[in-house]
């Protein structure tokens, strides 16, 4: 068997998991072959946890209004000419709608209006990460049980991925969302075709009632939101009401079935 | 209804990590919250110059650099004896205004203080290399250094920690290895 030469950077490039299929086969080869090597991996693997698990803490911070200011267009600078707002506005009427790169949505969005409430920012929430193809989640499904112990911890809520591949739904994985008030945890599911869902918990005061479910269209996207047992929960998707519904009834039931008594 | 224009949502969804970097780089919460600031300014700015479709996080942490280096450089312009380099001074506590549980805010106080131990141009590496999970072509580009110097700085800012956080004590190279 003819061996690939395996270098210190190759290491690195496995536990970071940049390495492209063949690559990586040949060093995990040389993984099994010698333990040292295997040692320096693991070690690599241990440390970039520590690190993550460690500074992950810090994403879930509220920000602080003066940057949530930032990230609004300027409008000294650069401000286009008011005739061409205007232009842009009749266009969008007649229907011809705006193509183009993502920073022309913000008229869009100006006029859909911004998330304010958890069904909303929910909505938002899946719809910035379900496009994601590349990254739509921090931690995947092979590590779930990392990932609910994680997020749980984070939360500081017991919480629990459903089982939805009676749905034909099977996890992806999950991240830790920023909210403006509270870190939310984020799970997502995919089907066979590729169309996901997102269920999104934030652990709520204690004052908060539980509630039954509600509905809301957000930008085509369909959110079924209700609090128990001091969680609030959002389940979205761009599926038709009565689907969505039944998939909700479906985690309503695990979670509560997964519910410690107290 | 505020009539002001609604934040970006891309933007908004990168904050949090540009945060997290900026008390990085610069080891302090209200100094790295500036840099974020002047961070998305710039982005404004340039945002003629940001390639539809590429990765809008890599472009921000691009241009967070270039201000932080240019910021780092005029500080010592303006100060010459006072030494902006963080090396040694890693032991202070780290005030965060981290909303979670108490085991995580004692996780992350440990966690930076053994990076303000690194230097910071092999903390910047490391971060962006284990915690961004940048690919170590898009560390490069950020950083504007090559992919060779990328790799050298990861190798030693990961041996450097591995001596620190007294795991096997792997100081020394990797032995001679015996195969049956």
């Amino acid at each position: 068997m003819s061996r690939v030469q395996i270098s210190h950077d190759d290491v690195h490039a496995y536990a970071d998991r940049q390495l492209p299929p063949e690559r990586r086969d040949a060093v995990e080869a040389a993984l099994v072959r010698d333990p040292a090597l295997a040692a320096e991996a693991d070690e690599i693997a241990r440390q970039n946890a520590w690190l993550r698990d460690g500074l992950d803490a810090m994403l879930a911070e509220p920000l602080p209004a003066g940057l949530v200011d930032a990230a609004r267009p300027p409008r000294t600078r650069g401000r286009p000419p008011r005739w061409l707002a205007t232009a842009a506005v009749a266009l969008c009427t007649l229907g011809l709608g705006l193509a183009g790169g993502s920073w022309l949505r913000d008229d869009q969005l100006v006029r859909a209006g911004m998330p304010t409430t958890f069904a909303q920012q929910a909505a938002f929430t899946h719809a910035l990460y379900a496009a994601d193809v590349r990254r739509p989640v921090e931690v995947w499904a092979p590590e779930e049980k990392s990932l609910v112990t994680w997020l749980s911890r984070r939360l500081d809520y017991p919480l629990h991925a459903p089982d939805l591949n009676a749905a034909g739904y099977a996890l992806v994985g999950g991240r830790l969302v920023a909210g403006n008030e509270r870190p939310t945890a984020l799970f997502m599911y995919e089907n066979a075709a590729k169309e996901r869902l997102t269920l999104q918990a934030r652990k709520e005061p204690a004052d908060v009632d539980e509630t039954a479910f509600r509905y809301a269209l957000e930008d085509g996207v369909g959110v079924y939101y209700w609090i128990d047992d001091r969680c609030a929960y959002a389940l979205s998707g761009r599926l038709d009401r009565e689907q969505l519904l039944k998939i909700g009834r479906l985690v309503y039931a695990q979670l509560n079935a997964n519910q410690p008594t107290r | 209804m505020s009539d002001a224009p609604l934040p970006h949502p891309d933007l908004l969804a990168a904050i949090p990590r540009l945060r997290r970097y900026a008390r990085v780089l610069t080891g302090d919460v209200t100094r790295a919250d500036d840099l974020v600031q002047e961070t998305l300014a710039r982005g404004w700015e340039k945002r003629r110059l940001w390639v539809a479709g590429s990765d809008l996080r890599a472009w921000l942490f691009t241009i967070m650099h270039n201000v932080f280096v240019n910021q780092r450089a005029s500080a010592v312009r303006d100060a010459q004896n006072v030494s902006l380099d963080d090396e040694g001074d890693g032991g202070a506590a780290w005030q965060v205004p981290v909303h979670a549980s108490q085991q995580a805010h004692v996780e992350l106080q440990e966690v930076m203080r053994e990076l303000t131990r690194l230097p910071a141009e092999q903390r910047e590496v490391l971060v962006l290399a284990a915690v961004e999970e940048m690919r170590y072509e898009e560390i490069a580009e950020v950083l504007a250094i090559p992919v060779g110097t990328v790799m050298s700085r990861l190798s030693r800012a990961r041996a450097r920690l591995r001596r620190t956080l007294g795991g096997v004590d792997e100081d020394r190279p990797t032995p001679l290895k015996i195969v049956r």
